[in-house]
C-alpha cells in the first residue's frame, strides 16, 4: 500500500485534514501541538487504497522536541511515496520555510494550500500556478475544513507518487550554494540517501547530522573556516535561515496579492486579543468566563434570576400535589428546567436525563426484577448493586457533556492558546512556562492525552512537574464525584450552590498544582524556565461537526467504560459486602460484617485528620472503599456509594423512599452515606480534595509511568501524589471545622518556605 | 437456588473475569485505556506498533 505523509506547521490543519481523508475522528485543537505522535489512516478514493500518516507539526526539519524528530526521522527513514505539504494560505512565507527544507529531500512532493477559504474571504488571493512554477512541485488549494480540493489533492499525490524526484534547494544561488554542493557531492561518493538534505544540515551545524557523518565534518569545517558573514559572522545556522527567507521574500512572496496594503491595520483577532489577553484583565476575565461556564453547567438559579426577582416556585403556584408531586405530565417537564428559578441548560438536560429517562428507565428495570420470582439477594444484587451502580455513574452523562461541549469551544475558538499565553507570565514565576499549560488543560479532559502531550516541552524537569500535576486538573471522570458531592451538600444541608462549589473545587485543584509547582521547582526539580515561544492561531467559530465529534468520543467512551469496569466493579463490592471471611452469605443489615467492611476499617483511622475516618462510627468505612475503588476508574467512588446505600440504609434503618432518596441518582446515593455516617460538610469537601488530587485511575498512572521513563522518578511520583492529596485534605478539612487553624498551617508553609529559601541560598553560596 | 439464580451468579462471574482479562490482554498488548476513546496520538501510535508486530 502506498503511504501519503502529511507535513506541515503546527495548526496549519494537518489532522482536520487526515480527519477528512481518513473519516477518522482524532482530536483536533485550534493550537499548536496537538498531535505529538503520529497516527495513521486510510485513503480510499484512490485508484488503490493510500495509507495516510498524520505527522506532528513542525516549524523545520531542525528537531528541537521528541514530536519534532518523530516528523522528521519518519521522512527520512520511512521513506513515504508522497509527501503533502500542509501549507496554511494565511501565513504562507512562513510555512514556506518548511517547504524549502522538504524540496531538499528526494521525496515526491505535494503542497496543499490549506485555509484557501479564509484567504478569498478576507479579499486576498494567492497565484497557485504561479507558485507551482517556482516551487517545481504541484500546488492544490484546499480547504481541509470545509473539504474542498481533497479529491485533487489526493489524485496529484498518487501521480506523484509514480515519479522519481531528486531534492532541490533554493540555496543553490545564496553564497553557500558552492559549499553545500561540495558536500552534497561528497556524501553522494558515500552513497548516502538524501545527499542534498543531509548536505545543509552538515553546513547547518546540525548536531544530529554531525554525529551521523563523522568522515564528512572535518571537510565541511576546513570549507567554514574561509567563510565569514559581515552580519552572521560563523552562525551557519542563522546565515541558512537567512538565505531561505531572503529567496522565500523575493521569490515566493508576489503569489500573494493582498486586499489591503496597509500592514499596520489590525485584524479582528488582534482586536479581541487586546482585551482578551490584556496584561491585567487577562486572567480576570478567563476565571470569569470559567464560572459562567461552570454556573450554565451546573446552575439552579440561571443568572441569579429567582434570587433577583423573587419567582414563585412550583409549590406555590399550586402545581404540586399533597406528596410534592407534579399533579400532571407537563409539570413534570416544566419542572425539568423551573421551579422558582429557571435552570441553566446543562441542569435542564440534566433533569430531562436523569428524571425521564434514566429514572423511568431503570425504574422499569427494577420492576420487573421485582416481579421475576427470583431470591430477594439475587434481586438486591441485580437492583442495588448493579443497576444503582450503573445509573448513578450514567446519571452524570449530561453534565460532563455540558462541560466538555463548552471546554471544546473555548479549545476550537482559539482562546485555549490564549490563556495559555497569559498565565506564561504567572506559571514563569513559579518555574514552568505557558507551554506547560496547554497539557494541563488537556488535563481536564484525561489525564492520559494530557501526560503524552508534555512531550511538547523540551526541558525534562519541566516536563516532570507538570506530569505530576496534570491529575489536579479535574478529568471527566472525576466530574461525577465533584458533582454529586456538591449536589448533595446542597441539597442535604440546605447550603451554597453546586455551581459555585464545583466551580471552587477546580479552581482548589489549579493553585494546589501551582503550590506543587513552585515547591518542586525550587527543590528537587529546580532548573531554568525555558522560554515561551508560540503561535496565537486566528479565532474563528468551533466547527459543529469538531464538536460533536468530540461529544460522541465522550459519550461512547463514557458508556462503555459504565459496563465495562464500573459494571464489574459494583459486582466485586457487591460481592464483598454481601460475605463474611470464613464465606457466609449476609443479609444487608450484616454489612459490617462483610470483608469489605473488614479490611476497610483496619484502614480507616488514617483518614481521620482528613474528616471521614474513625470520627465517622463503624460504617465510616465506606468512604475508605469509594477512594480505594476510584483508583481503578475515578467514576467507582459514586457507584461505590450507590452500590452499598441499600446495605447502609438497612443497618441504620433509614428509609431511603421516604426520605426521597434514590440510589440510582449518584447525587442521592452520596445523601445516603451523610444521612448514614454523619460526615459533615468539610468532611466532604476533603473528600473531594483528597480524590481530586490523589493517584489518578490505572490507566493514567501507567501512562506516567511510560511518559517519566525512570522509575525512581515514577516512584517518587506516586509518594508525591499521596503525600499531596493527604495534606491538601488535611488543610481543607481542618480550616473548614476549626477556622484557626489557617493560622497553623500559615506558620507550617512559612517554615517550610524558609527553609527551602535557606537552603537554596546555602547551595548558592557554595556554587559562588 | 433457581435456574434464575445460577445464570445470574455464571453472568456475575463471566463479566468480571471477561473485563480483567480483557484489560490484561489490552496491557500485553500495549494499548491504553484512556478517556480518549481511542483516538489520541497515544492510541494510535499503540497500534501502529502492533499492526507493525
Amino acid at each position: 500500500m502506498k503511504r501519503f505523509a502529511l507535513a506541515g506547521n503546527p495548526n496549519c490543519g494537518k489532522t482536520t485534514l487526515f480527519n477528512s481523508l481518513t473519516g477518522s475522528t482524532a482530536h483536533v485543537g485550534n493550537w499548536p501541538g496537538v498531535t505529538v505522535d503520529k497516527r495513521d489512516g486510510v485513503y480510499k478514493k484512490c485508484a488503490e487504497p493510500v495509507k495516510i500518516i498524520d505527522l506532528p507539526g513542525i516549524y523545520s526539519l531542525s528537531p528541537y522536541t521528541p514530536e519534532e524528530l518523530i516528523a522528521r526521522n519518519y521522512i527520512l527513514d520511512e521513506k513515504p511515496d508522497c509527501v503533502i505539504n500542509i501549507v496554511d494560505a494565511t501565513n504562507l512565507e512562513r510555512n514556506l520555510y518548511l517547504t524549502t527544507q522538504i524540496l531538499e529531500m528526494d521525496v515526491p512532493v505535494v503542497v496543499a494550500l490549506n485555509m484557501m477559504d479564509a484567504v478569498k474571504k478576507s479579499g486576498d488571493s494567492i497565484n497557485a500556478k504561479l507558485l507551482e512554477e517556482r516551487l517545481g512541485v504541484p500546488v492544490v488549494e484546499i480547504s481541509a475544513l470545509k473539504e474542498t480540493g481533497l479529491k485533487e489533492l489526493m489524485d496529484k499525490a498518487f501521480n506523484e507518487s509514480k515519479k522519481i524526484r531528486e531534492g532541490s534547494t533554493v540555496l543553490e544561488t545564496s553564497p553557500l550554494g558552492h559549499l553545500i554542493g561540495d558536500v552534497k557531492i561528497a556524501l553522494k561518493g558515500q552513497n548516502v540517501a538524501n545527499p542534498l538534505f543531509h548536505a545543509v544540515k552538515l553546513v547547518e551545524q546540525d548536531e544530529i547530522e554531525a554525529n551521523m557523518h563523522k568522515e564528512t565534518l572535518p571537510m565541511v569545517e576546513e570549507f567554514k573556516k574561509t567563510f565569514n558573514d559581515e552580519i552572521f559572522g560563523g552562525d551557519f545556522e542563522a546565515l541558512v535561515a537567512d538565505a531561505r527567507y531572503k529567496y522565500i521574500s523575493s521569490n515566493f512572496a508576489s503569489v500573494l496579492s493582498k486586499k489591503s496594503k496597509d500592514t499596520t491595520k489590525m485584524s479582528k483577532s488582534d482586536k479581541a486579543d487586546k482585551v482578551l489577553t490584556h496584561k491585567w484583565w487577562g486572567i480576570p476575565i478567563f476565571l470569569v468566563i470559567l464560572f459562567g461556564i461552570f454556573h450554565l453547567t451546573f446552575g439552579e438559579d440561571l443568572l441569579f434570576l429567582g434570587k433577583i426577582f423573587s419567582l414563585p416556585s412550583l409549590e406555590d403556584l399550586g402545581l404540586l400535589n399533597e406528596d410534592g408531586e407534579a399533579i400532571n405530565f407537563g409539570v413534570r417537564i416544566l419542572a425539568t428546567f423551573y421551579d422558582g428559578a429557571v435552570m441553566s441548560p446543562g441542569v435542564w438536560i440534566n433533569n430531562v436525563w436523569n428524571d425521564l429517562i434514566v429514572g423511568e428507565f431503570f425504574g422499569w428495570l427494577g420492576g420487573l426484577v421485582e416481579e421475576s420470582g427470583m431470591a430477594p439477594w439475587a434481586i438486591g444484587l441485580i437492583n442495588n448493586g448493579i443497576f444503582d451502580g450503573i445509573s448513578s455513574v450514567l446519571s452524570f452523562l449530561p453534565p460532563i457533556l455540558v462541560l466538555f461541549m463548552f471546554f471544546s469551544i473555548l479549545e476550537d475558538s482559539g482562546y485555549m492558546a490564549r490563556i495559555a499565553f497569559i498565565l506564561d507570565r504567572m506559571f514563569r514565576r513559579f518555574g514552568l512556562s505557558g507551554r506547560a499549560f496547554m497539557p494541563m488543560i488537556m488535563g481536564f479532559g484525561c489525564s492520559v492525552p494530557a501526560m503524552i502531550n508534555t512531550r511538547t516541552l523540551a526541558d525534562d524537569k519541566e516536563r516532570t512537574a507538570t506530569v505530576r500535576v496534570i491529575p489536579f486538573f479535574s478529568c471527566g471522570a472525576k466530574l461525577p464525584i465533584l458533582t454529586a458531592v456538591a449536589g448533595a451538600i446542597v441539597a442535604f444541608f440546605g447550603v451554597g450552590n453546586a455551581d459555585v462549589i464545583t466551580f471552587s473545587m477546580y479552581v482548589l485543584g489549579i493553585v494546589v498544582a501551582i503550590a506543587c509547582v513552585l515547591l518542586m521547582r525550587s527543590t528537587t526539580l529546580k532548573g531554568e524556565t525555558p522560554p515561551f515561544i508560540m503561535e496565537l492561531p486566528t479565532y474563528h467559530l468551533p466547527q459543529f461537526k469538531n464538536l460533536m465529534a468530540h461529544l460522541w468520543d465522550k459519550t461512547k467512551h463514557f458508556v462503555k467504560k459504565a459496563f465495562t469496569i464500573i459494571l464489574a466493579s459494583t459486582i466485586v463490592i457487591w460481592a464483598l459486602t454481601h460475605f463474611s471471611f470464613n464465606w457466609t452469605f449476609l443479609e444487608d443489615e450484616q454489612v459490617n460484617e462483610s470483608i469489605l467492611a473488614g479490611i476497610a476499617q483496619l484502614v480507616q483511622p488514617i483518614f481521620t485528620p482528613l474528616g471521614f475516618g474513625s470520627q465517622l462510627g463503624e460504617l465510616g468505612w465506606v468512604f475508605v472503599v469509594a477512594v480505594v475503588a476510584g483508583l481503578i476508574a475515578k467514576e467507582n467512588v459514586i457507584a461505590t456509594f450507590a452500590t452499598l446505600a441499600a446495605c447502609l440504609a438497612a443497618v441504620t434503618g433509614l428509609d431511603l423512599g421516604e426520605l426521597a432518596i434514590d440510589a440510582e441518582d449518584g447525587i442521592d446515593a452520596v445523601q445516603a452515606m451523610i444521612q448514614a455516617t454523619g460526615i459533615t460538610i468539610p468532611g466532604l469537601i476533603a473528600f473531594i480534595a483528597f480524590n481530586m488530587t490523589t493517584i489518578p485511575c490505572f490507566a493514567a498512572v501507567a501512562t506516567a509511568k511510560a511518559e517519566l521513563g525512570n522509575k525512581s522518578t515514577y516512584n517518587w511520583t506516586l509518594l508525591f501524589w499521596l503525600a499531596s492529596s493527604y495534606v491538601v485534605a488535611a488543610i481543607v478539612y481542618t480550616i473548614g471545622s476549626w477556622w484557626w487553624t489557617l493560622f497553623i498551617w500559615m506558620v507550617a508553609f512559612a517554615g517550610v518556605a524558609a527553609f527551602i529559601i535557606y537552603r537554596n541560598k546555602m547551595a548558592a553560596k557554595r556554587l559562588n | 437456588m433457581g435456574a434464575l439464580e445460577i445464570i445470574l451468579i455464571i453472568a456475575c462471574a463471566a463479566i468480571v473475569i471477561g473485563v480483567v482479562a480483557a484489560s490484561i490482554v489490552k496491557k500485553k498488548q500495549g494499548k491504553c485505556a484512556c478517556d480518549c476513546g481511542g483516538d489520541c496520538a497515544h492510541c494510535a501510535a499503540c497500534r501502529a506498533k502492533q499492526i507493525k508486530k
